[in-house]
């Protein structure tokens, strides 16, 4: 065995004697993240359930003087609104104190447009600054819209004419065979970015450990004095936290993808649309976090290697997470379809190749472009941890 | 075997510029010799040793370990020598024997040599008890006995040892003196740095009296009392150093 390769298997399988490890790569993305996206999810379906079936409380300006309008809204409940009548004012002032979460005011001459069968300028008053004010207005929009379609029948069929006439297209939607699922598309927004975080960070333990670690405790130097040259040892450590990286990406996306393959009820609201995922999809999330891994090993043990001790390590870690962080969040906001130019920027490019891999968009330029740029950060990392771990005044420095 | 030729190391210093932590230092070591580095905190003694252990790039100089150059023949150089500190470490989450097999398999040993020079080990070092057991569960001085298994598994023909005995108790600390004089015994070169005079006394063939990096004196302990006049090693140190203000007194330290 060469001396990199018992550096390796010492670091690799050292490591899992650790509780620490056990709970952040093994435990922690099998159990803990599969229950607080099942925990998150139920809340916001619950969240959305409710919203609907909640009364909402709004202001009628107007109604006194349009007593056909006033006629529509007679059984508001039944929408789930609670209507009342006030002036102008009060209604805004009701907005601002929260008493009401937004008006409609409708114009005096309303019933009057109504017999011209003219459109009735309805004004919506909400709070722009308060997320329910802006619900309770798609609200009455909604509403209003609803009650305009039954006014509209009423009047086609009073002309002898079907209400059909006022539809003159309908629309229906199918997924196209072979194409991604609607749970798909929710699983591609969020997963590039869960694994994209699992493989930078998966080795944040051991990277700490191996060298920074070892400065601490006094063992890098008996180790310097065996007959392993540096590079023996910087490599072996290397290639231990990409691999430790590689096993918690893989486990991260094991633990996303178990409860989906067992249909846990807690998962159905993701799933009742229908999860499918292609082969090649699946291959590209295992595929992705090579160069993810490599990057991100080179990046921690290049901090490692440069900090005194742990405790150093760690506060330098600070910046680089944020930043990994970001870079892995971009992936959320910017389409599969992103332009050339993301595939230049680290982390952001393999999440969004993975992205392209779920939805099923095929760019191989794109794809080109970002294992050649990942390849040459992913080196960059490397040669720069193998340089710091060649000066003496860095590696010593206690 | 260790001759060391006009070795110096430069380290620059942001706040006090260049510091010459040694300076031309020349030495021979012979096998069966029991060499002393003696010298305060600063001295040099740790940065000499690392050369020489090749942890550290020597800035002028050089020197031959069994032969071999420090400079153009490191990795030859690390499988000659065994290299004992008082700040050096073990790996926690590995037991004894895990950690000694990680480092017979780093010095080329075959795996069944390597078992049977750890179970010889354990056995010499009375380290049977607890040999199985994870290191982080050692006493202070069991952990020495596994570094000293360390430093002594591929058998070399030279020893560093860099203040062995630093922070360990009169129990502990006297295993280390053992085993020292046990590799002169067995014919192995022995370079000894520390700055407890006592142990230099007890345990040195010739002693160099190292100072602001550079060697003041070298001789046998006779020979340096001769040289200085003094009775009391203390006396005898401060005089090499131009040091000697005080009456001649027993400190022990320096």
């Amino acid at each position: 065995m060469k001396p990199w390769q018992i550096v390796f298997r010492k670091e690799f399988f050292e490591v899992f004697r650790d509780s620490r490890t056990l709970f952040n790569i093994i435990i922690s993305p099998l159990l803990i993240t599969p229950l607080i996206l099942a925990v998150i999810g139920g809340m916001a379906r619950r969240q959305v359930q409710d919203a609907q079936k909640a009364v909402v409380p709004v202001a009628a300006v107007g109604l006194d003087k349009a007593p056909r309008v006033a006629a529509l809204f007679e059984n508001a409940t039944d929408d789930n609104l609670k209507v009342t009548e006030m002036t102008r004012a009060d209604a805004e002032q009701a907005i601002a104190q929260r008493k009401v979460r937004a008006a409609f005011v409708v114009p005096e001459n309303a019933d009057k447009l109504l017999d011209e069968m003219t459109p009735v300028p309805v004004t919506l008053l909400l709070d722009q600054g308060s997320q329910s004010s802006q619900e309770a207005a798609e609200r009455l929009k909604l509403v209003l819209n609803q009650k305009g379609q039954q006014l509209a029948v009423v009047r086609l069929s009073m002309r002898g004419l079907s209400p059909e006439v006022a539809t003159p297209f309908t629309t229906t939607e199918k997924g196209i065979q072979g194409g991604a699922s609607r749970g798909t598309l929710m699983l591609a927004t969020f997963l590039p970015y869960i694994m994209a975080l699992s493989a930078i960070m998966g080795g944040i333990y051991l990277a700490n450990d191996s060298v920074a670690g070892e400065k601490e405790r006094g063992t890098l130097e008996t180790l310097l004095v065996t007959p392993a040259s540096r590079r023996d040892l910087v490599l072996g450590k290397f290639l231990a936290v990409a691999a430790i990286a590689l096993v918690s990406g893989s486990l991260s996306l094991i633990g996303l993808l178990w409860p989906f393959a067992i249909k846990l009820p807690a998962f159905s609201w993701m799933s009742e649309s229908g999860l499918s995922l292609r082969p090649a999809a699946v291959a590209a999330m295992f595929l992705v976090q090579l160069p993810l891994a490599v990057l991100g090993a080179g990046l921690l043990l290049s901090i490692s290697t440069f900090a005194r001790n742990q405790k150093e390590a760690q506060s330098y870690l600070g910046p680089v997470i944020l930043c990994a962080s970001v870079a892995a969040l971009l992936s959320m906001m910017i389409k599969a379809e992103a332009p050339l130019v993301w595939a230049f920027v680290p982390i952001t490019n393999a999440a969004l190749v993975l992205k392209q891999a779920l939805e099923g968009v095929s760019n191989p330029a794109f794809v080109a472009a970002a294992c050649a740029a990942s390849v040459v950060y992913a080196a960059a990392a490397v040669a720069f941890a193998t340089h710091l771990f060649q000066r003496e005044a860095i590696l010593l420095k206690a | 075997m260790i001759e060391v030729d006009s070795l110096s190391k430069v380290f620059t210093d942001k706040k006090r510029g260049e510091v010459r932590a040694v300076d031309g230092v020349s030495f021979t070591a012979t096998p069966g010799e029991i060499f002393g580095l003696l010298g305060p905190n600063g001295a040099g003694k740790t940065t000499l040793i690392r050369m020489l252990a090749t942890i550290l790039e020597p800035t002028a100089g050089t020197a031959r370990i069994q032969g071999h150059d420090i400079r153009t023949e490191p990795e030859k150089v690390r499988a000659s020598i065994g290299y004992l500190t008082g700040s050096a470490g073990l790996y926690e989450r590995l037991t004894a024997r895990e950690m000694l097999e990680y480092f017979g398999a780093l010095y080329g040993l075959p795996p069944a040599e390597t078992k049977r020079r750890i179970d010889s080990l354990i056995s010499e070092l009375e380290m049977g008890e607890f040999a199985n057991g994870r290191c982080d569960k050692l006493s202070t001085g069991q952990r020495q006995r596994v570094s000293i298994a360390r430093s002594l598994l591929h058998q070399p023909p030279v020893l560093f040892f860099d203040e062995p005995t630093s922070g360990l108790d009169v129990v502990a600390a006297r295993t280390v003196v053992r085993f020292i004089k046990r590799c002169r015994d067995e014919g192995r070169t022995v370079v000894f740095s520390t700055h407890i005079m006592s142990e230099v006394e007890a345990l040195c063939d010739r002693i160099a009296v190292v100072y602001q990096g550079k060697i003041a004196a070298i001789g046998t302990l006779a020979e340096l009392r001769a040289r200085t006049g003094a009775t009391t090693f203390e006396t005898v140190f401060l005089r090499l150093i131009g040091q000697d203000d005080e009456e001649e007194g027993e400190k022990g330290r320096l």
